[in-house]
């Protein structure tokens, strides 16, 4: 059976309800969205969000899930290609974190301290600092 | 759970009829003063009948130019409805099943000042 | 000189954009196959490449954002990967090209065999990208490109018959030549290509964040885009035109950059000649440089890696350790034997395909005020926006069944 969903009108949908707090569509405005340290210095990009955990099969309708981390890393091939990767594969950055929302995201903490930027470090440790001038600040 | 666990399930009403697939979740932060971003809870989740992915999300915002592209979009996005977590019966394998009753509601934000 | 700084980024972009080794030879071998026939379409390609740099430089004035970090915002993970891959791999031929075509350049000075000079060009170009800073590299290789203007000068020199070339201009065939229409569309597809590839707005709106603009900058940026682009379009124009004068009316087949500078040498003897190869190895310089950046810019603001010239390379690790790689591979490439020049036509004709997908964010994020506040396009940019998309998605579907039904031009 392939008949395709029907397509309703604008009058057919009912007014929204009120919500109070600022509304974000995380698509729309928060999935792929460069993170930025407070120097401005690139961190990642927003691969996927990590929600609170619900039960699937009977959700609790006054329970909504929240968002706890965005996530980066594997989840990404696995958002364009399908699957999902074992919880212990999840580059996180605490929503904690996130100070504002404009067209990226900023957070309150350096991309030193923070777990994710560990590949970031490896190749300034390993790469970068063993060719003479890596350190060499141009401005 | 992760966003990617509701993104692009089909929606089916409590009746089995097809409605869409799920194309995105709205949520609501707030916070106190010096956090104000401090909790971001779902508040429900956006179905298309049409397109599998947002692409843009004409459909939801002011942003009507240019018009030509705006009007093509907001087309290939029409239809789209948000359903409130309180409504949703179950999701998993694919699927999601609303409860009897659930509202459908026009899905267009509010312009923000954030 | 300060003038000439100022507008260094538009020049150094339009250089890469329309006279690297791909175009120093194409624009001969069109000028000495069709004349002048072809030139409106460098026109309207120069059109076209001015509106989006501008686009997209205004947009990262005002909201901060380079323009592959706009395509994988706006157009979602998986049709931004498709777009990153495509891109990243045309980047690649073209820097082969372009190291390729810095050896050629060298050769023609020297008459050293290209092969030993590809690793010193790949290994310059890495010093200049890892060491130097992104305004002297831009002040000097845009002045220097700029020897290219001999090509115009000649144009005078070579006292031509200007009804004959005014006569090509407004679309008359010359009588020597005998090409089919559809060679004929292919090679306008490849000049729009050219004229319009995509790393031409990645490498001009990262630069315009590599120079810190703002939104008081705009005019700068303005200034830019309208003064370098044009010299760019008049340069490759040029190069056409002296070889609708000396070469065509001779039969001479462009396969090398040898034919591309015969006009010059033939106009200004050897003085000329010393001063358009200058220009070869100044331009193809640059181009290698604009698409190694470019390399590193597409992939670490796809991942959301730091990136930047203005940054320490330790600062931004990633982003270097591509471009080393994006190098490496090149020169391995080159050293296999290909020809720098066949490489260019397949990365221009697969850039044609690509340019949709570039440009359609670009246009629509130029016109969401949540990044660009009250700046966002007005009527008639988007105007013409519009009319460009519909051009560039005729190119791209065309360009590939007409490589492949006129065995790319030849």
């Amino acid at each position: 059976m392939s008949r395709r969903p029907r397509i309703r009108r604008p009058d057919e949908l009912a007014a929204p309800p009120r919500f109070a707090g600022r509304i974000v569509d995380a698509e729309l405005e928060l999935l792929d969205r460069q993170v930025f340290d407070p120097d401005s210095v690139q961190v990642t990009t927003v691969d996927d969000l990590e929600l609170t955990d619900v039960d699937a099969a009977h959700p609790d309708p006054d329970a909504p899930p929240e968002i706890l981390c965005l996530l980066s890393g594997p989840v990404f091939g696995t958002r364009v290609f399908g699957g999902r990767p074992p919880e212990s594969r999840f580059e996180r950055v605490d929503w904690a974190h996130v100070a504002r929302l404009t067209t990226a995201v900023a957070l309150d903490v350096t991309a030193e301290v923070l777990d994710i930027s560990w590949l970031e470090r490896w190749f300034r440790d390993r790469v970068i600092a063993r060719i003479p001038g890596g350190r060499h600040d141009p401005e | 759970m992760i966003l990617s666990d509701l993104l692009g399930l089909r929606a089916y009403a409590a009746d089995g009829e097809e409605l869409g697939r799920v194309v995105d979740a709205r949520f609501a932060i707030a916070g106190p003063e010096d956090h104000p971003l401090r909790t971001a809870r779902m508040l429900g989740i956006i179905v298309s009948p049409r397109s599998h992915t947002s692409f843009m999300g004409y459909e939801r915002t002011d942003v009507n130019s240019p018009a030509l592209l705006a009007r093509w979009f907001e087309h290939r996005g029409r239809g789209s409805f948000l359903v409130l977590w309180k409504d949703i019966a179950s999701f998993g394998g694919g699927r999601m099943l609303l409860r009897p009753g659930a509202v459908l509601y026009s899905p267009k934000l509010e312009p923000q000042d954030g | 000189m300060k003038a000439i700084s100022a507008v260094a980024l538009g020049v150094l972009t339009a250089i890469g954009g329309f006279v690297d080794i791909g175009d120093l030879v194409t624009s001969a071998v069109v000028g000495s196959r069709f004349g002048l026939t072809l030139v409106w379409v460098l026109v309207i390609g120069t059109i076209g490449i001015c509106l989006f740099a501008q686009m997209s430089g205004r947009v990262a004035a005002v909201s901060g954002r380079a323009t592959f970090e706009i395509i994988r915002e706006r157009l979602g993970a998986r049709l931004a990967l498709a777009n990153l891959s495509a891109s990243f791999l045309i980047n690649l031929l073209t820097l082969t090209a372009e190291v390729g075509g810095i050896a050629l350049s060298l050769q023609l000075a020297t008459s050293i065999s290209p092969v030993l000079w590809m690793p010193v060009a790949a290994f310059a170009v890495w010093l200049v990208v890892w060491r130097v800073k992104f305004s002297i590299l831009e002040n000097v290789t845009g002045l220097l490109g700029l020897a290219l203007v001999v090509f115009a000068v000649a144009i005078f020199l070579l006292h031509p018959d200007w009804l004959q070339l005014g006569s090509q201009l407004l679309l008359q065939p010359p009588a020597q030549t005998s090409e089919s229409p559809t060679t004929y569309w292919y090679f306008a597809i490849a000049l729009f290509g050219a004229a319009m590839t995509p790393y031409e707005v990645f490498f001009f709106s990262s630069g315009a964040i590599e120079e810190h603009w703002k939104p008081k900058d705009l005019t700068q940026s303005r200034v830019n885009v309208f003064v370098g682009f044009p010299i760019g379009g008049l340069l490759s124009i040029s190069i056409v035109v002296c070889a609708a004068i000396v070469l065509l009316p001779k039969g001479i087949a462009v396969t090398s950059l040898y034919q591309t500078a015969l006009p010059v040498a033939q106009a200004a003897g050897t003085i000329g000649l010393i001063i358009a190869i200058l220009g070869f190895v100044a331009a193809t310089f640059g181009a290698a440089l604009e698409v190694t950046l470019s390399s590193g810019y597409t992939l670490a603001q796809f991942f959301g890696w730091s990136w930047g010239k203005y940054r320490a390379p330790s600062q931004a690790a990633r982003f270097h350790v591509v471009m080393i790689l994006s190098l490496v591979a090149a020169l391995g490439v080159l050293l296999t034997g290909v020809d720098p020049v066949q490489v260019t036509e397949f990365s221009v004709v697969f850039s044609a395909v690509a340019l949709p997908l570039t440009y359609l964010p670009i246009l629509i994020v130029a016109n969401d005020p949540r990044y660009m506040g009250k700046r966002v396009n007005g009527r008639a940019t988007n105007f013409v926006g519009l009319i460009f998309l519909a051009l560039i998605v005729v190119a791209s579907i065309a360009a590939i069944p007409l490589m492949i039904v006129t065995g790319a031009g030849s």
